[in-house]
């Protein structure tokens, strides 16, 4: 194994990372993106599963060059800070798009994709990324 | 086989990636004449696509067409000669990322190009008999070609899938026959653990495809009762530009009737996903009340022929997800390094 992806891990998250289904809190109203028994802001357990919207808006956008080994193959890479309709905000990979394509403001859409994999004989490990809204 | 009991498409959608690579850049790097090329240009997949992630996009148009309660489905098929993983199901994951309840049948189907009708059939035979009450088939490919080789020109990435179910008075379409004609023949093959196919060259043309997709055709017409001028439109599989139209001068269909659904030219052959994605096309500008035929092409080798009827639930269906025209529009040219690159044949270790 080259870069010691866990299956078991990906396998945990995979609720989120497949349909951005998260838990939120109904004390204090944080989304919390792994399966958690309590709050991660105020320790409730009133917890709530929710799917976030599939759009979102662009609000800021880097460019990641130096990475790790699961994702070498696919630097360098873009990442976004994105804004559901309720405000919720996310930080997530960006897609289909290229740099000088992006713009603040931008309608985003989430798609499932590769986001690391672990050489040729480990686990590839699937989830959300945005891309720029097909129309 | 037969006529097919109560099995409508209730959904359907078709995926391009971003990517293109012209004819013309790979026939630069090996030297080749720019004026015999199959095709124009190929969709490439990104560098984070594959088989699994290609299908979860048509799926999702597919279901955003249909518009049915997720857990009625019973099954979902995925067809591909590229699922990413030689064990590990390809299906389970399609099915996890579209939130499809567990308690479905899933099946990874394999017959090089016609896995997707393939899957299309197990579907309808489930939903027919009434084990299900609706499944999802899928066909989808990231196409293998060995760098310089001619299928390096042609093959391709795309997705199809389509939700069959019963009639709901909301189809888009109803499959009312479907013939298969398969024989042993070694046109184009890839033993386990080889990165890529081999093929018998001109083989693969008059004994493998031609005979395949005319016989199937002639049987589904024969068995149908019907000839060719109650056919509105025919998709065939398509390997290269000029095969549909060998294969509709053969049966004497007019041009025009072929014409919609080929899509060769300006995304290559995608394999499991190529005729279904002809289909797709066909689909996108269709009027109901139209008859179609749906003519795949695997080799090995065999052909599925469909004989689908266009209904009300089409033209009120069809732009709730994108048309295949405009994903094929979106289209990113990227050179032959940058390809190698998405193709995974730089190897780093």
């Amino acid at each position: 194994m080259r870069s010691g992806i866990r299956p078991q891990e990906h396998w945990r998250a995979k609720r989120f990372r497949y349909r951005l289904e998260v838990l939120r809190c109904s004390s204090c109203g944080t989304v919390n993106m792994t399966p958690r028994r309590v709050c991660r802001r105020c320790r409730s357990t009133s917890l709530v599963p929710e799917r976030l919207p599939e759009r979102a808006r662009l609000l800021a956008f880097t460019e990641v060059k130096s990475t790790t080994d699961i994702h070498e193959e696919t630097a360098p890479y873009l990442v976004g800070l994105l804004e559901f309709e309720d405000g919720t905000r996310i930080v997530a990979q960006l897609t289909d798009v290229d740099y000088e394509e992006l713009r603040p403001g931008m309608e985003m859409e989430a798609v499932v994709r590769k986001i690391a994999q672990d050489g040729e004989s480990g686990v590839i490990v699937y989830g959300f990324k945005f891309r720029p809204v097909i129309a | 086989m037969s006529r097919v009991k109560d099995v409508a498409i209730l959904g359907y959608g078709g995926y391009v990636p971003r990517y293109r690579i012209k004819a013309s850049e790979i026939a630069r790097v090996w030297g080749r004449e720019d004026d015999a090329l199959p095709i124009k240009e190929k969709s490439v997949n990104s560098i984070d696509e594959d088989v699994i992630t290609m299908a979860i996009e048509a799926c999702r148009y597919a279901l955003r067409r249909a518009g049915i309660d997720l857990r009625k489905v019973g099954a979902v098929n995925v067809g591909s000669e590229s699922h990413p993983y030689a064990v590990k199901p390809t299906g389970t994951v399609v099915a996890e990322a579209l939130g499809i309840p567990p308690t479905h049948l899933s099946a990874d189907l394999e017959f090089a190009c016609k896995a997707g009708t393939e899957a299309m059939q197990m579907i309808a035979g489930l939903v027919s008999s009434g084990l299900i009450e609706c499944g999802i088939a899928v066909g989808a490919d990231t196409a293998q070609g060995r760098p310089s080789d001619a299928l390096e020109f042609t093959a391709a990435a795309g997705a199809a899938a389509f939700v069959l179910g019963r009639s709901n008075g909301d189809e888009v379409a109803v499959i009312e026959h479907m013939v298969s004609y398969v024989t042993d023949t070694p046109d184009f093959w890839r033993r386990a653990h080889e990165r890529y196919p081999r093929h018998a060259s001109r083989f693969t043309g008059e004994p493998a495809y031609f005979h395949h997709t005319v016989s199937a055709v002639r049987a589904l017409l024969e068995e149908t009762g019907l000839r060719v001028s109650d056919i509105d439109y025919f998709v065939f599989h398509q390997p290269n530009y000029k095969f549909p139209y060998a294969a509709a001068k053969i049966l004497q269909i007019p041009k025009e009737k072929v014409d919609p659904g080929v899509v060769t030219n300006v995304i290559g052959n995608t394999y499991a996903a190529c005729s279904p994605l002809g289909l797709v096309r066909v689909l996108d500008q269709a009027k109901p009340g139209q008859k179609i035929v749906l003519t795949s092409f695997g080799s090995g080798a065999g052909s599925d022929s469909f004989l689908i009827v266009t209904k009300d639930g089409l033209e009120r269906k069809r732009n709730l997800a994108p048309l295949l025209d405009s994903l094929i529009a979106r289209a990113k040219y990227i050179d032959y390094a940058r390809y190698l690159r998405h193709r995974e044949k730089i190897r780093t270790s």
